[in-house]
């Protein structure tokens, strides 16, 4: 193995384990800024280091210290400390390691070896996202059993009740997308979703799949114990349920896996259904046969679009009251001029790629950087959609959840591959 | 005369909104009206931005408790013991002494009242007879680190003055 061999494994190890990481501070933020913007309110904004508060992210910063210190209770009725400890850290590394499958870029092709941009490069794909979406499932109900405790307990059970509903559904709507792209890599779907249906509609699995796509996105809402779903934590009716006996950071890890298991889950939609890395009409050879032309378009798109940015950040940065010398305004210049750092050093980056003479390895780089922003774009909306719809729509009742599993959801994903199958039959 | 009767309309029942698909996508379009008109514009927020901008207290208000005096500066109560029979949280702790000013009988020697028992459900006010307690001072945000702070004795109570004036409060209706 050469050097370039050992970086480029180590920057992808690096993305699949630490991204989604970091998406768990987004999530948090989007959550409760988003949920105060759907209900007209603010959402936490106060919390600030020196004055700057981020547009309300310093909140997470303060949550996760607080989290972190405060006393991490046991309490005595519970006999067995090992799985009650173990519960949390399943859920967490099943949600964390269910994100290596997904390819974040197309393959990166350098001095003529070619390297696959996935956290574990295997093709198993999909069936990877499968086994651990399930199986952190058994973190859930291990600690509603192991925390002795009726709510708990009946968490968990509900919990597993659920998995099995919404496995089923989750896995025919998976069969049908397997029938159209005929492969269980990941990345091989990316790749078939850049092409053009009739040559001008992307190749996208929700144009193919639609209603695979809606059976798949609920069971995905059910997998990841969101509301409308969220029944396993009804605080309504069980308290908080599964995790009701936990404190502090064994609470943090079920939390962090929650948002973790949300991101991982959107990544995968995104990759089944809304063409994974891809950017719409530009598949990677145009991207990379292009590079300079796309670059210099970003370096007149990014001050553009920075100009909107600042003006809306020194709209809704301010007091709305009366106040002296508003601190938020200074704040707010501050901010704009971070951007417009940032924006100029992203302009020497592209400015360097256009007067770079080789068309090779740098256009390559650049592709997949482009790639990659695409991706968290794409999973940054999908993310935004599971918030959008958790302020929105109540939770189900646990009758009605059983038979929308069963009695609508299965029979459809049957019906699904038939029409899929047949159609594919008769185009081949 | 007929009980005015109003048949409530049963929604659910149709076809389009057993399919869910319909009515959620018309939720979601409403949330996401209200989120995108915030994220443009958080001016019209329905928020007060509260340690800064304080809410208006109305003289109906059940605040923390004070206790009034005469013109000549001598405390009203006479210790009857009326509020702090009528406490349903047990929060009042009155010591009755002899009054030497001539006023009444009786004074009281020690008046304590736990904030922490409180519950301001303003029985104290409702039962005196004198018009010696009061829970006018507008005072709504009772907060310090210790608990032995919490507990108000009869020099706290007297110096705490009233937020409105008496014209005011008579208009009140208390």
């Amino acid at each position: 193995m050469s050097l370039l061999d050992i970086i480029l494994v180590a920057v992808r190890v690096a993305f699949a384990a630490f991204i989604p990481l970091c998406f768990i501070a987004v999530c948090v933020w989007m959550e409760r800024r988003g949920a105060g913007f759907f209900q007209d309110r603010a959402g936490p904004n106060r919390a600030n280091i020196f004055g700057f508060r981020a547009a309300g992210l310093v909140q997470n910063l303060a949550d996760g210290a607080k989290l972190f210190f405060k006393e991490d209770v046991i309490s005595d009725h519970i006999k067995h400390k090992f799985y009650f400890v173990l519960a949390p850290l399943i859920v967490f590394f099943a949600a964390l390691v269910s994100f290596a499958v997904v390819p974040f870029a197309d393959t990166l092709v350098l001095n003529g070896k070619s390297y696959i941009m996935q956290g574990i490069p295997i093709d198993i794909g999909i069936l990877w996202f499968l086994a651990l979406a399930g199986f952190g499932v058994y973190g859930i109900i291990l600690a509603g059993w192991s925390s002795r405790n009726k709510y708990g307990l009946l968490g968990g059970v509900r919990s597993a009740a659920q998995v099995i509903s919404y496995e089923i559904p989750m896995g025919l709507a998976i069969v049908s997308l397997l029938v159209v792209y005929g492969t269980v890599n990941l990345n091989e779907m990316a790749q078939f979703q850049g092409k053009l249906l009739f040559g001008f509609i992307p190749m996208w699995g929700i144009i193919l799949q639609p209603l695979g796509f809606m059976i798949f996105l609920i069971a995905a809402f059910a997998e990841t114990n969101r509301t409308p779903f969220d029944l396993a934590e009804g605080e309504s009716e069980i308290v908080a349920g599964f995790h009701v006996e936990y404190s502090a950071m064994k609470f943090a890890i079920f939390f962090m896996g929650e948002y973790i298991a949300m991101f991982a889950s959107s990544a995968i939609i995104v990759t089944l259904y809304f063409g994974g890395y891809q950017i719409p009409f530009l598949a990677t050879d145009t991207l990379i046969s292009y590079a300079k032309p796309i670059a210099f378009l970003l370096m007149l798109g990014l001050p553009a679009g920075m100009y909107f940015f600042a003006g809306w950040i020194r709209r809704n940065n301010v007091s709305h009251y009366p106040r002296e010398n508003d601190p938020r305004v200074y704040e707010a210049n501050i901010y704009i001029k971070c951007f417009w750092g940032l924006v100029i050093v992203l302009e020497l980056f592209l400015f360097a790629l256009l007067l770079c003479q080789s068309e090779g390895s740098a256009a390559h780089i650049f592709v997949v950087l482009l790639q990659v922003s695409t991706f968290l774009l794409k999973v940054t909306m999908m993310i935004f959609v599971y918030i959008w719809v958790r302020w929105t729509l109540p939770r189900f009742r646990y009758d009605q959840l059983q038979k929308l599993g069963w009695q609508v959801l299965l029979p459809l994903a049957l019906l699904n591959i038939f029409i899929t199958g047949a159609i594919v039959v008769a185009l081949s | 005369m007929s009980a005015k009767v109003k048949t409530m309309e049963r929604k659910g029942a149709s076809f389009s909104e057993k399919i869910y698909f319909v009515e959620i996508f018309r939720g979601m379009a409403t949330t996401f009206g209200h989120f995108w008109k915030n994220l443009l514009d958080n001016s019209k927020l329905y928020v007060r931005h509260y340690p800064e901008v304080e809410p208006e207290i109305p003289v109906r208000w059940r605040g923390r408790h004070r206790l009034t005096s005469h013109d000549d500066g001598t405390v009203k109560c006479v210790a009857c013991f009326m509020c702090q029979t009528n406490c349903p949280a047990n929060c009042i702790a009155i010591e009755a002494g002899e009054r030497l000013d001539g006023k009444a009988e009786k004074m009281p020697a020690t008046f304590t009242i736990d904030l922490l028992e409180c519950i301001y459900c303003g029985y104290c006010v409702e039962a005196c007879p004198l018009d010696a307690i009061r829970m006018d001072t507008g005072i709504y945000s009772v907060t310090d680190n210790n608990r032995e702070s919490f507990v108000l004795g009869l020099e706290e109570l007297l110096q705490t003055p009233g937020a409105f004036s008496e014209e005011e409060y008579k208009k009140g209706g208390a």
